[in-house]
């Protein structure tokens, strides 16, 4: 590697880690109640240490109690989102797929509308959508298996039954539910939004989440040799049915964890990784970083328009596909849709 | 030295019908062995169980005496590359990082290849004349230079056993060249092993025009009729039995190197 290629290489490091922190920092600074960028460090060191830094208290209030959750949560469930997307495009080969293949968005739905049929408790909503989330995408792997190993095409079939599967039972569910009170409750959950989460839902929710980005993070390489196809992947050396798997369960794990505490949030899954892929390029190395920090950006983005735009906040599913839409369309011109 | 044995081997998809059946050879350090026969005779069945994709009824295939059915992806990709007949391109990688993945096998559980194992792939690249084209994204290149980037990916592996599919197909004459005469060089100058299976009957006689050390296992029916020398197996009538043709063998000017000549099916 030449000198100016590393140094490219830092630059590249440096802006994605420093684009989510401006982010975090920015929304936290953003809203009703607006606060300097100098006072969000202050509340910070105020809240750690302790120290008196002459920040008012009800700054540090909204700060730490109102906005800081949010923003850890929007830079998670962003990030958890995106990389799923980008992993499963490049294990099935197929830039259209998104981090809902395997049905885990269906399973988490049904999950979720299950409980507020079943318990009107946020807790056991967390619980109960994370669970089937991964319970979906377990039978669908399970489908895929059918015929011996994993092969793309049986388990892309998998994910589709299981997907109409669930939403089928969702529909049951909000067929009987109380048309006053539960079915609002589930369509409301169901467009997603991050302002009703619990900071022990979102502690709860953050560690599949974190292991699940961890794990990609580490085996993103793997995901290159994966995307060449099983028979290439496995002269080439790789243990395909293994790999597999376990970008699958991490993929999982970060997808339920992120739909468990917001609802279902599509399309971040599927444009994020492109937006990646059109600035950054295809090799996994660089793709999956990208899509973790600029996953986080897009979220945190879209979730601050979302609780600020007006007085009443809008589910953020609405909100992703409005801008993102828009942007994507903005990004195949300018680029001729040439990284793929 | 044998590399690869292949012993009693058979095949069957539905238990009813063998594929092939009772097939032998060895695979020798330096030579090159063409599988040759028509269409759906199992060539691509018999290349995919010697890669392990697909496992055998009966018999079996060993590599320095130890079965490939025990041997793990990564231990197997050290012994055996291999050039699939066609490859379908997906994402927009640089054609550096698909050589690159020819060293799969090499690198740790979780750190990508190294400066190393880069410097490797370059001269894979090189060996088949495609300096330069490091940085190109593969999606953009043409037929040829695609196979050429899968061809160097395989000798970046670095295995002393090549197994090509059909590597010319919807090639041009030009790039059909170029890969014979870089398959040539891989087994006189590095003294690699390949087993290419193909239709085009003529790159065998090529090869042994070219002093390659070249053996063609023709298969008809159940397992293989013949395997030799180009000039003794791929005769006129060996080419009639298996094909149903009419054929010539021509020799060009220097009367020495030979060539097939086909006229006509046979009806």
């Amino acid at each position: 590697m030449t000198a100016e290629q590393k140094n490219h290489n830092l630059i590249k490091a440096a802006v994605l880690i420093a684009l989510p922190v401006i982010f975090f920092v920015g929304t936290i600074c953003i809203g009703r109640y607006s606060v300097s960028p100098a006072d969000v460090f202050k509340s910070f060191v105020t809240a750690i240490t302790g120290a008196d830094l002459g920040v008012d208290e009800q700054t540090i209030g909204v700060v730490i109690n109102l906005r800081l959750p949010r923003a850890i949560q929007g830079i998670l469930v962003g990030a958890s989102l995106a990389v799923s997307g980008a992993c499963f495009q490049s294990l099935f080969r197929n830039p259209l797929v998104s981090s809902g293949m395997l049905g885990v968005s269906n399973g988490a739905g049904f999950g979720a509308a299950l409980s507020i049929l079943l318990f009107n408790s946020m807790v056991m909503t967390s619980i109960f959508s994370f669970g089937f989330g991964v319970l979906a995408v377990i039978l669908a792997y399970l489908v895929g298996k059918v015929s011996g190993g994993t092969p793309t095409i049986t388990l892309v079939l998998g994910g589709t039954i299981i997907q109409s599967i669930f939403s089928a039972l969702l529909s049951l569910i909000k067929y009987v539910a109380d048309p006053y009170s539960q079915l609002p409750a589930i369509t409301f959950w169901l467009m997603g939004g991050m302002g009703s989460t619990k900071t022990t839902e979102l502690a709860f929710s953050a560690i599949p989440m974190l292991i699940g980005l961890i794990g990609m993070l580490l085996f993103r390489w793997r995901l290159n040799v994966l995307s060449m196809g099983d028979r290439e992947a496995k002269t080439l050396g790789l243990n395909v049915g293994l790999n597999k798997a376990i970008v699958i369960g991490f993929a999982t794990l970060a997808t339920a964890g992120a739909v468990c505490v917001s609802g279902v949030i599509g399309w971040v899954g599927l444009v994020v990784p492109h937006m990646c892929r059109m600035v950054i390029g295809s090799d996994n190395k660089w793709l999956i970083p990208a899509a973790i920090s600029i996953g986080a950006c897009f979220m945190v983005f879209v979730d601050t328009i979302c609780r600020t735009i007006t007085g009443a906040e809008i589910p953020l599913g609405i909100v992703t596909a409005i801008v993102g839409g828009p942007f994507f369309i903005y990004l195949l011109k300018k680029t001729k849709g040439s990284n793929w | 030295m044998k590399l690869m044995e292949v012993r009693d081997a058979a095949f069957t998809y539905d238990n009813k019908r063998m594929i092939f059946d009772g097939i032998n050879f060895d695979i020798k350090k330096g030579e090159i062995l063409c599988i040759i026969g028509p269409n759906g005779c199992g060539k691509s069945t018999l290349i995919d169980c010697l890669l392990g994709l697909k496992k055998l009824k009966r018999g079996q295939i060993t590599i320095g005496g130890r079965s490939i059915e025990q041997m793990k992806p990564r231990e197997f990709a050290e012994h055996v590359a291999y050039v699939p007949q066609g490859h379908k391109t997906t994402f927009a990688y640089t054609v550096l990082d698909v050589v690159t993945m020819g060293r799969t096998y090499a690198a740790r559980m979780f750190s990508p290849p190294d400066e190393q194992e880069k410097e490797i792939a370059r001269d894979a690249l090189k060996q088949v004349g495609l300096e330069g084209f490091e940085d190109r994204e593969y999606t953009k290149l043409s037929g040829g230079e695609l196979q050429l980037v899968i061809i160097a990916r395989a000798i970046a592996q670095q295995s002393q056993l090549l197994v090509m599919d059909e590597p010319t197909a919807h090639l041009d004459f030009t790039h059909e060249l170029t890969v014979m005469e870089i398959v040539a060089k891989l087994v006189k100058e590095k003294k690699i092993s390949i087993i290419m299976a193909t239709h085009f009957l003529n790159q065998a006689y090529y090869l042994e025009n070219a002093g390659v050390d070249t053996r063609v296992a023709l298969i008809n029916g159940e397992n293989f009729a013949q395997m030799g020398r180009p000039s003794e197996v791929l005769t006129t009538e060996n080419l009639e039995k298996t094909f149903n043709i009419v054929a010539e063998i021509v020799s060009d000017g220097s009367g020495v190197r030979k060539y097939i000549l086909p006229l006509r099916n046979k009806r």
